[in-house]
């Protein structure tokens, strides 16, 4: 090296060994594989360092939990906004959006054995929903139709039934009866508003417990349009 | 330690747990992302992209603009991109689902380009920023200020970023 | 020369002369890159497109400078501590030269046809496998000399080069694949390519760095290192958490939530091993004087420094992973300057402290200027200081004055390079003629 280094080395303590570079490499790893072993033991004596290194570790294991519980929205693939409102999947004020895909498979697995897959209904028996003034106009009726039924006499586009329709809805949640009523308003000709849950949800309380309706008491709550 | 095996092994296992973590359980849940219409019966977003625009994403590579220029909008939370107008909503991984390679970039030396094609009105508001002095290396004028090929497919690319529309993500408010 | 340094002349020349030649190289595209982001530019020619030269100057930094530079002098020091004597040394000396082929191949690329859309995979890609297959020649003598060690000799130092050495390919092998071959969708490239990046900058560059640290403090010192039976933890969890740090450069940025926390939780984390490192190795410069030692030897003035400034860039990163901060921090010049401080301040003042003493052992000779051993370290010091300072003034928004002073230090750094580069062929051609004058000595 230059000429600085090797005046210094003169001065420099040689515990370590021989050699102008300080410790020889054999004298190093000897050095430390000694410290390495005994480390149960620090030459110094008791030791408080291997302690708060794994307190430490846990301290930071723990902060490292809580951050990424707080900070991952459940480990969504969509949340790319910290501060957007949550999504419904997580606890919180839920938000709810009506999805017609959804109600296509509810409908199909509780309403298509009647109203057919087609929404045409069997002529004379169970009324049709495409293309009906009875699923579009104000939401409160086919909300109220699904949730407690409807028996009686009706005459839909010329034809009559005499239907009895149970209480569907209500083994389904808010939510789910809120996907069908929005599927079957968009589907087959129909060109209603989506319905929330929310709406059900207000419709359900205040029906209580009451049973079917018929079809003059249901329009004269809620006439129908056009 | 003392077994050369267990050192590699471990060594080996400790750069690839992030690259498992991170790369293959992001690719798991953003794989089979796709086009998305924002509400029921909308277009599916983001748009395809014109074929000249295809073309000017090679200029804009081959220049290095990544260098000076993100593509990106942050949410309103982090940082002042939105207030500053780069964008209406922050960008989603959705919006970059039909780019084959992601130029996100991460320094800003000039603007943000993310909504570029929305803010600039016309054609001619793209040619007369690429004149710039800045933006010089590589772009080809003629005499009388007509642009030459891969500019002009430089700025049909450039006019056609834009995420000015509703992701099912992030909804445009 | 010992027996050990006789068979690795001929490869560690040749890969240490490459070394020098690239850094030079970098500092002339780095310093061409900062004159063209002066008000007056470079001039309208396509080549000095502002992002082709410094892609360029990132990989010839990256890949040329620091790549064949740690290929000489990880093989060198495992070879020291195991006591491992090379055989079939012309493997090493073919894959550096297939590595630097490709490399000039990159270079020539980039600077003609243009960079690709991921800084430090932005070359053509019938690269990477050349790179890939050159690496394992050339990259993996470490592991070799470690496993083949015959005195079973077992020290941090090895720990940081094997596992750097390893870590390396494997993820620029992956990186290659989710990246250039069979891209990841959309984002998730930006995710794999963040990933590659903090490998390469933590565990290739750090880890070797580090490794030097704990080699060149103890034995220059001539002392243990300070609880040193923490060095295995330190070591460890080092490595474990550098890959998750990736994607704190992604924060704001449209990858999911959890992911962006995975990062700040891995830059925090690494608070960890830099509190251990820093207890082994700035523990043992703090005693009895070691500061002042390490100022009187040429190697290790250089490696204390960079051991500073690396813990302090894993600090500065922990920091800036904070949303608040990173708020405002991100897509400015900070990063700029965390890089400069790491890869520059860091890991190359590392790589020269080990070359001042490795490159006269491995020769013969010794180094000829002492003039240029002080131009050298002055410059680069003032250099690094003054792109550091400039990249951080500039956070709150770019000004030609600051640029002024970033070209300055550039060609500060270009004049530094020179004076080393120079010096260490001198050293590495002329040794051999004059054996006598540096004693061999363990």
């Amino acid at each position: 090296m230059n000429d600085r280094n090797r005046h210094s080395d003169r001065n420099r303590p040689r515990q370590g060994g021989p050699g102008p570079e300080g410790f020889s490499d054999g004298r190093l790893v000897e050095v430390h594989s000694h410290i390495a072993r005994d480390k149960q033991e620090p030459a110094q004596g008791f030791s408080m360092t291997p302690i708060f290194v794994v307190f430490l570790f846990c301290a930071f294991g723990f902060w490292a939990g809580l951050y990424l519980t707080r900070n991952s929205r459940g480990f969504s693939a969509s949340a790319f906004d910290l501060d957007a409102p949550v999504a419904s999947a997580s606890v919180g004020p839920a938000v709810f959006e009506p999805d017609a895909a959804k109600g296509e498979k509810l409908y199909l697995a509780n309403c298509a054995a009647c109203h057919q897959p087609t929404g045409m209904g069997l002529p004379g028996a169970f009324p049709p929903l495409a293309n009906s003034p009875w699923v579009a106009g104000d939401e409160k009726r086919i909300i109220k139709i699904i949730l407690v039924g409807m028996a009686g006499e009706v005459e839909i586009a010329g034809a009559k039934y005499n239907g009895n329709m149970p209480n569907v809805g209500a083994a389904l949640k808010d939510a789910q009866i809120a996907h069908i009523a929005t599927y079957v308003r968009s589907a087959w000709g129909n060109a209603a508003e989506p319905v929330m849950d929310v709406s059900v949800a207000e419709v359900r309380k205040a029906l209580g417990s009451r049973g079917q309706y018929s079809p003059k008491e249901i329009l004269e709550a809620h006439p129908l349009g056009k | 330690m003392k077994n050369f095996r267990y050192l590699v092994l471990g060594a080996l296992v400790a750069t690839a747990l992030p690259f498992t973590g991170l790369v293959v359980g992001s690719q798991a849940q953003l794989g089979s992302l796709g086009r998305a219409p924002a509400e029921e019966g909308g277009p599916l977003m983001p748009p395809l992209e014109p074929g000249q625009a295809v073309q000017g994403r090679e200029v804009y590579l081959s220049l290095g603009c990544v260098s000076c220029h993100t593509q990106q909008v942050r949410p309103a939370g982090q940082g002042r991109d939105i207030a500053a107008g780069l964008g209406g909503r922050p960008s989603v991984a959705r919006d970059y689902v039909l780019q084959p390679v992601v130029l996100l970039g991460d320094r800003r030396i000039g603007p943000d380009l993310a909504n570029y094609g929305s803010r600039a009105k016309s054609e001619s508001d793209v040619l007369a920023a690429l004149r710039k002095p800045v933006h010089a290396p590589g772009l080809r004028f003629d005499a009388d200020g007509k642009p030459d090929a891969r500019v002009t497919a430089l700025a049909a690319y450039l006019r056609s970023l834009r995420q000015d529309y509703s992701s099912p993500e992030a909804p445009l408010k | 020369m010992s027996r050990i340094d006789a068979p690795l002349r001929v490869p560690f020349t040749l890969l240490f002369g490459s070394a020098a030649l690239w850094l030079t190289l970098a500092s002339v595209f780095s310093l061409l890159a900062k004159v063209q982001l002066l008000p007056s530019g470079l001039g309208a020619c396509e080549w000095f497109a502002h992002g082709r030269l410094e892609a360029a100057a990132r990989n010839a930094f990256v890949y040329g400078w620091a790549g064949n530079a740690l290929f000489a002098l990880n093989l060198w020091l495992l070879s020291q501590l195991g006591r491992f004597e090379i055989r079939n040394g012309w493997m090493a000396a073919i894959g550096g030269l297939f590595w630097n082929l490709a490399l000039t191949w990159c270079t020539v690329s980039v600077i003609v046809h243009g960079p690709g859309a991921y800084a430090l995979l932005d070359f053509p890609a019938g690269a990477g496998p050349v790179l890939a297959v050159s690496f394992a020649l050339a990259g993996l003598w470490p592991v070799v000399a470690y496993a083949k060690r015959p005195t079973g000799h077992n020290f941090a130092a090895q720990w940081f080069v094997v596992g750097a050495s390893v870590a390396f390919l494997l993820a620029f092998v992956l990186a290659q694949v989710t990246v250039v071959w069979a891209p990841a969708s959309g984002v998730v490239q930006a995710v794999a390519h963040s990933w590659y990046v903090r490998s390469v900058e933590l565990l290739w560059l750090g880890g070797s760095a580090l490794g030097f640290g704990y080699y060149f403090v103890s034995k220059v010192l001539a002392r243990p290192l300070h609880a040193y039976y923490l060095a295995s933890v330190a070591f460890w969890t080092y490595f474990l958490f550098a890959g998750w740090t990736a994607p704190a450069a992604l924060i704001g940025s449209p990858v999911p939530l959890w992911v962006q926390s995975a990062g700040v939780v891995g830059c925090v984390m690494m608070l960890v091993p830099v509190l251990l490192i820093g207890l082994n190795l700035l523990g043992a410069l703090s005693k009895e004087g070691g500061w002042s030692r390490a100022w009187n030897s040429t190697s290790l003035r250089f490696i204390s420094l960079g051991l500073t400034s690396i813990l302090a860039s894993i600090v500065l990163a922990a920091w800036s992973s904070d949303r608040a901060v990173n708020a405002a921090l991100r897509f400015t010049s900070f990063s700029e300057g965390q890089g400069v401080l790491l890869l520059y301040a860091g890991v190359t003042m590392c790589v020269f402290g080990a070359s001042y003493a490795a490159l006269p052992r491995v020769s013969g000779g010794r180094w000829p200027s002492a003039a240029a051993i002080h131009t050298h370290f002055w410059a680069s010091l003032l250099g690094a200081v003054g792109t550091v300072v400039s990249a951080f003034a500039q956070v709150g928004g770019r000004s030609p004055d600051w640029a002024f002073v970033a070209a300055g230090s550039s060609a500060l750094l270009l004049l530094g390079h020179l004076a080393f580069a120079s010096n260490a062929f001198a050293t590495l051609i002329g040794g051999g003629e004059s054996p006598q004058s540096h004693p061999a000595h363990d």
